[in-house]
């Protein structure tokens, strides 16, 4: 009888980051400090995010991208940001969720919209184009493809595809916390728009948290601690036990995904003033400017 | 006594001296060890209840401050749970924690990149489907045998890597399922177009086994093939996955009775409402139901449940039930074998893109099937299967998709508790395996439909038009087909 309820949770859960995995990424054994890391993997989550919502995707769609955009750079055997263009993996990442998803689209599409995240005059990202936003709409020049570029990038985009297959293993499967967070939630009896809303805020921030919770951790836990973070904040009173227990989550997995689900707004504000007026590396040049930079710095 | 070398000499005390020497050393080196192992425990567990503790105060001051806490520093697992959780991987081994309370441990697996197809060593080509090569190989490392199927790739694909082979994958990487087969691991070779999915090697395919049987399956084994071919179904509805590509072929047997569905190229998720623009070319011609045949372009797990009818009659009869030439002839066999459709038992089939060009017999619609929900299958056709056998096929082949029984309800059937009961797994014959070492022979069965060409535009004028058509078309389903010898 063991087999059937584990096959059918399969579809509910997913594949995690071991601890060899956690200890050292690719980027970190180029010599990439672990802070930059972090900025970097940050903005291109930004990055996957805007470009999601510009291509009309719905959030499921954007938030798997990002969940295997996060997943290629873990691990000795994940890729390396002096390798890899975070803006080209980004790019795959939606590619790839989307073609798997009742919701596909071209590679056109795709590569237009990178084209105008990234450009550095008509870019709505601060991560990307760190000048204030005038009021003109931006000159078309800026950011549209030639022909010639966009079959270039193309291919770039079929081989970063495949570059992410390989380091994955395949394993493009991606399990989200939102629709049980709203089982959870009724099943609590929690009737209030407002918690849901609040909910689905923050899981949709904790895709972008520098703890990695959507590698470290299965989507029930993620959404009991949004659940909790949620009705506390609205104000809302839950059944007075350890209600968490009956969505298996015990309460030390519980405290540790509420602390860091807080402390996303905070990490947020840091990396904009960290960042203040400069573009994060999104390129391995960029990448490497930004390491030697540092290091003339320190010297 | 024992624990002495065979090849030492009994009598020799220099050896004797040797050996109790080594034996020593032995000795010393394991009770180094389980005193270091005792140390790294001891340290983990002091490194445990450091971490718990910081975890309880940070849960209890994250009550109190405010929302500009510092980040917590990143929680590392142990790697003695790690380990822990390695080596159990049934999810639902309860964990207990200090409350006494079970919880379940969601099934976590790993990621990691493809190893190279040069752990492997290819034996022998099995076949080559629409999809891939197959070919027997052995594991260099573990010497274990498996299929290795390399997924056809054009490299100027313009999409990229192709979404089919994505989902065969993401499908069968979800379906863990006794009576589905199990897709260990990708591995690639060392250009980004090759790309092998390693799987257990079957020794049997249903459609081989039948071609070589000189009688049909008895009817206590076709219940135990149907039930596992329909259980495994069951499973891959209940994940919100369509095989579209069920048929005799792509069910693999072991010399253990175990049946598995296999070959999941045309596979995908569907959902509620099923997503827009399904394509209409899926399931092999033979297999394909009638609404696909007539041009639906919203279709759901029915189809699946409409290629099991056709298994069905063929694990019955040894021969393919439906063996149209083309579209338009499989149409007719169909009608031949059901009777045409009629507005009581498929009102919606007027609307389907191919049904205007459709001209039905004008006495077609008599019939006394009107109440009968759906018609039975004309009893001739089966003469040796049960009643309830019949109900089910007929409920199986319902022209109308809406009538066909979904796979749970095909597994409460009453034919399968019936007398003869289903054979025992265990019971089953075992048959010499043409896939174990001989090249099979090409069998004419027409091959799944290739993805991307163009739907065609059917005419189905001459089902039931040609005057000299209709003398062998409705006529079929009446009287034996008793073959004797």
């Amino acid at each position: 009888m063991t087999a059937p309820t584990s096959s059918g949770l399969k579809f509910l859960s997913n594949a995690l980051a071991t601890p060899e995995q956690l200890s050292n990424s690719s980027s970190s054994i180029d010599g990439v400090a672990p802070d930059l890391e972090a900025s970097i993997r940050f903005a291109g989550a930004l990055l996957t995010q805007a470009a999601g919502v510009y291509l009309r995707l719905s959030q499921d769609i954007i938030a798997q991208a990002i969940v295997t955009f996060t997943r290629f750079w873990i691990g000795a055997d994940g890729g390396s940001l002096r390798i890899y263009n975070v803006q080209d993996i980004s790019a795959a990442a939606l590619y790839l969720t989307a073609k798997l998803s009742f919701q596909p689209t071209s590679p056109r599409s795709i590569l237009n919209v990178y084209g105008f995240l990234m450009s550095k005059e008509a870019s709505p990202l601060w991560c990307t184009n760190p000048s204030p936003v005038t009021k003109e709409p931006p000159n078309p020049e800026t950011y549209v493809l030639t022909e010639g570029q966009y079959q270039a990038r193309r291919l770039g985009l079929m081989r970063t595809e495949a570059r992410i297959l390989r380091t994955l293993g395949f394993n493009t499967h991606v399990a989200l916390p939102h629709t049980v967070s709203l089982t959870y939630l009724q099943t609590l009896g929690v009737a209030a728009p407002a918690v849901a809303r609040r909910v689905f805020e923050h899981l949709n921030a904790a895709l972008l948290s520098p703890q990695l919770l959507y590698v470290t951790h299965q989507p029930n836990a993620l959404a009991v601690a949004a659940i909790y973070l949620a009705a506390r904040e609205e104000g809302v009173k839950l059944v007075n036990s350890e209600w968490w227990e009956v969505f298996d989550v015990d309460r030390e997995e519980l405290g540790f995904l509420v602390v860091a689900m807080r402390s996303m707004e905070g990490f947020a504000r840091a990396e904009l003033e960290k960042w203040k007026g400069r573009a994060v590396p999104m390129t391995v040049e960029e990448v490497e400017a930004e390491i030697e930079r540092r290091r003339v710095e320190g010297e | 006594m024992s624990s002495k070398s065979r090849w030492a000499n009994d009598d020799d005390p220099e050896t004797e001296a040797i050996l109790a020497q080594r034996k020593r050393e032995k000795e010393e080196k394991r009770r180094a060890k389980a005193e270091k192992q005792r140390q790294l425990d001891e340290q983990q567990q002091q490194q445990q209840q450091r971490q718990e503790a910081k975890l309880q105060a940070q849960l209890q001051d994250h009550n109190s401050t405010q929302a500009d806490a510092p980040p917590p520093s990143k929680r590392r697992r142990l790697s003695n749970d790690h380990d822990q959780a390695r080596q159990s991987p049934q999810p639902s081994k309860p964990n207990t924690t200090a409350e006494g309370n079970n919880l379940l441990t969601l099934p976590a697996s790993e990621w990691g990149p493809c190893r190279h197809v040069d752990n492997f060593e290819r034996l022998n080509h099995i076949e080559e489907g629409s999809y891939g090569f197959v070919s027997r190989a052995k594991d260099i490392t573990t010497g274990e045998i498996v299929a290795l199927k390399k997924l056809k790739l054009e490299p100027t694909s313009p999409e990229g890597f192709p979404v089919t082979g994505l989902r065969e994958i993401q499908t069968l990487f979800e379906a863990r399922h006794q009576n589905i087969i199990e897709l260990r691991e990708v591995v690639m070779g060392t250009k980004m177009d090759e790309v092998y999915l390693v799987m257990p090697f079957l020794e049997h395919d249903l459609k081989t086994l039948l071609d070589d049987m000189r009688e049909p399956f008895l009817p206590s084994e076709t219940k135990t093939l149907l039930l596992q071919i329909i259980s495994g179904l069951d499973f891959l509805h209940a994940q919100w996955i369509m095989h579209r590509d069920l048929k005799t072929s792509n069910l693999l047997m072991n010399n253990r009775g175990e049946i598995k569905i296999a070959d999941f190229g045309m596979a995908r998720y569907y959902g509620d409402p099923p997503p827009p623009k399904l394509t209409q070319l899926v399931v092999t011609l033979w297999y394909r139901a009638p609404e696909l045949l007539l041009g639906a372009d919203k279709y759901g797990p029915e189809i699946d449940l409409w290629s099991i009818g056709c298994i069905f009659g063929e694990l019955l009869g040894k021969e393919p039930l439906l063996q149209g030439k083309n579209e338009v002839d499989q149409v007719s066999k169909i009608f031949a074998l059901t009777g045409p459709p009629t507005t009581q038992t498929w009102p919606e089939f007027r609307s389907l893109p191919n049904a205007k060009s459709l001209r039905l017999p004008s006495s077609a619609s008599a019939p006394g099937s009107g109440a009968a929900h759906p018609p039975l299958l004309p009893r001739g056709k089966f003469p040796y299967l049960t009643n309830e056998g019949l109900r089910l096929l007929s409920s199986l082949l319902a022209l109308n998709p809406n009538a066909r029984p979904s796979a749970k309800q095909c597994l409460a059937h009453p034919y399968f508790r019936e007398d003869p009961r289903p054979k025992p797994k265990e019971m089953f014959p075992t048959f010499p395996s043409k896939a174990g070492q001989e090249k099979r022979r090409r069998r004419e069965t027409p091959e799944a439909p290739k993805r991307g060409q163009e739907a065609p535009k059917l005419d189905f004028a001459s089902v039931f038009g040609g005057a000299q058509a209709g003398a062998d078309g409705p006529e079929a389903g009446a009287g034996f087909t008793l073959r004797l010898g």
